[in-house]
């Protein structure tokens, strides 16, 4: 805190901490919260984001930011920093190894007060995911984050005596900054992280963190539960007890029923409780969650099964059996937390009745005050106090399903499509390398309607020559699938699909690199 | 070479998926961006197949790995023979 002080961290100055993920990182930013000042994470470099898309992202962020102090470990790569916008009053420190020790005995130090801080002042900024560049500073004041952890808290039935959290999550993710720092933070509860880093090389090793430290709480997204299972070593399984943990919660990702059977089928010999896997519905703009599945159920998060042709025709849920033909699963992502409200609206945002799908529209006492220095995003962002969440769902019997991104949705022929169907599909072909695929609905002129475009990697290079052979089998398959026709199927060399921060195909990004490949096809 | 190293090369190549891509003990892998972090823990569960080590997590970083030499010079020094 010393350090913070004399480099300038007063109140309401942004500072920004790019650190790995550890203690030290988080005792600079609950001390910069502690002096009133603005703390934001940002990702630290890594191998998994491309350079140059890392580096503009990060300059666009800090020029937003304006931070009085960009706080940096030891090891930050000196070449970067060019990239970190720095205006005249900014000052960089390089925080030691010892930060965490200092810390500890900075609040007896002369001269260092902790700040009397507003509860509607700024407690800090989350960054939103999207496009690196693009990223939006979600402002959040205390008073809404401690409402945020209270609700959380009892929707969880957070038991200070026996409960210790399980991360992997990055700090600058909102599952990792709140539910995996603040919340344990506040309810004081033992918190047992490893680096994202760690965890995606040897997955099996959260695992081993989970027996040995006896956790009992955890969040992961929607992927995770079939890559875990999927690099754990089958003669190693049997050494993992997982019998303590009562709730690891799907979140940040659609939740699908496949990836949590997966997780639960592995697992149920390691003494996964039946209704440990839980959903959840959150993002930063609501500090963190807006739903919860109730975790004292011993059967999960609610699922049903809908009529697919309704779904997608007249985008309302119908429900039917399991084995009806064309069935489609959703699974719940819980009920909404107190003081929150949710309406589904139509795109002319009339309000839809429940199990109709639209647009989720959220309104609570958590909510963000606006993105920072960003006035014409947020008024797009909140009208009439409600947040549009620009993702698609439906309310049925009191839970809340989530679907995907609105701006994702393709519609042929009145038909929508969601694109995680499409690509689930594709990714099913040999040839074609899974989660690698990204389709989009482009629309064509003289269809007068939206066209099925995919993007998708082969296995290897070698597998192009084959191209117009594993095209038709994917139509085939998508035909068979979903009975829609895909308009025009481009096969790309391995790694080709632009990714995200957060490791996942990048749609706005990938497109654009197709229109700079093709600049004769017509994508409007 | 080894043949361990050899199918170690093999065994990478099959993953980042360029079968025909002219890779040597001494290439850089990770710091040149061809091996992920994704592909990383793939092919530490393949060195440990190879050397019949066990290899503790958190043991190993990335730099650890950046070449298939320094791939089995790791398992050499952090890894303890399978039971």
């Amino acid at each position: 805190m010393q350090a913070l002080c004399a480099a300038g961290a007063v109140m309401a100055e942004r500072i920004v901490i790019i650190m790995p993920q550890g203690i030290p990182a988080m005792t600079v930013f609950a001390g910069a919260m502690m002096l009133g000042a603005v703390p934001a994470f940002l990702a630290y470099p890594n191998d998994k984001v491309e350079a140059a898309k890392y580096r503009s992202g990060l300059a666009g962020v800090t020029a937003n930011l304006k931070a009085r102090l960009v706080v940096i470990d030891e090891g930050f790569p000196e070449e970067m920093l060019e990239y970190v916008s720095l205006s005249g009053e900014t000052k960089v420190i390089r925080a030691g190894s010892g930060v965490s020790e200092s810390f500890h005995d900075s609040p007896a130090t002369p001269g260092i007060a902790v700040s009397d801080i507003s509860a509607e002042s700024i407690a800090f900024i989350q960054h939103s995911a999207g496009t690196t560049g693009l990223q939006k500073g979600v402002a959040l004041t205390h008073a809404a984050v401690l409402r945020q952890l209270e609700h959380l808290a009892d929707a969880l039935r957070i038991d200070g005596a026996h409960d210790r959290i399980y991360s992997w999550l990055p700090l600058y993710h909102d599952m990792g900054l709140i539910a995996c720092f603040m919340l344990p933070m506040v309810c004081h509860l033992p918190l047992i992280m490893q680096s994202p880093l760690d965890w995606v090389m040897v997955p099996e090793t959260m695992l081993e963190v989970i027996t040995e430290h006896r956790c009992t709480v955890g969040w992961m997204p929607n992927f995770a539960f079939q890559f875990v299972p999927r690099r754990t070593r089958v003669e190693r399984r049997a050494r993992y007890d997982l019998s303590l943990l009562r709730a690891l919660i799907n979140c940040s990702e659609p939740v699908r029923m496949g990836s949590m059977r997966e997780f639960e089928s592995t697992f149920a010999a390691n003494g996964l409780r039946p209704g440990a896997l839980q959903s959840s519905y959150a993002m930063a703009e609501n500090v963190f969650a807006v739903s919860q599945s109730n975790v004292a159920s011993a059967r999960g998060p609610m699922r049903i099964y809908a009529d697919g042709k309704e779904f997608r025709g007249s985008h309302r849920i119908v429900r039917v059996r399991d084995d009806a033909p064309g069935a489609i699963c959703f699974t719940s992502s819980g009920q909404l937390l107190p003081n929150h409200e949710v309406r589904v609206v139509s795109d002319s945002d009339e309000e839809l009745s429940a199990g109709s799908v639209g647009e989720i529209l959220i309104k609570s006492d958590c909510l963000f005050n606006g993105y920072y220095n960003r006035p014409d995003l947020t008024a797009q962002a909140i009208v009439d106090g409600w947040y549009r969440t620009g993702d698609l769902g439906f309310l049925l019997d009191g839970e809340l399903y989530v679907i995907g991104r609105k701006k994702d949705l393709i519609i042929v022929g009145g038909e929508n499509l969601y694109p995680q169907d499409l690509e689930e599909i594709a990714s099913e072909h040999p040839a074609i390398h899974e989660g690698r695929v990204i389709a989009m609905g482009l629309y064509n002129a003289d269809l007068g309607t939206e066209e099925i475009v995919m993007v998708a990697e082969v296995e290897t290079e070698e597998d192009l020559v084959n191209a117009a052979e594993i095209e038709h089998e994917i139509r085939e398959l998508v035909m068979t699938g979903m009975g829609v026709a895909v308009g025009t199927i481009f096969l790309k060399p391995p790694k080709w699909v632009v990714k995200s921060t957060a490791g996942k195909p990048a749609r706005s990004s990938t497109l654009e690199k197709l229109r700079g490949e093709h600049p004769n096809i017509n994508f409007e | 070479m080894t043949d361990e190293a050899k199918q170690m090369i093999e065994y990478i190549l099959q993953r980042i998926r360029k079968p025909t891509l002219a890779i040597d003990e001494n290439t850089a892998l990770v710091s040149s961006g061809l091996v992920d972090s994704m592909a990383l823990g793939d092919v530490l569960l393949k060195l440990e197949d190879l050397t019949n080590m066990r290899i503790r997590p958190g043991a190993v970083k990335p730099k650890d790995l950046d070449t298939v030499a320094k791939m089995f010079a790791t398992a050499q020094r952090v890894g303890k023979p399978r039971k």
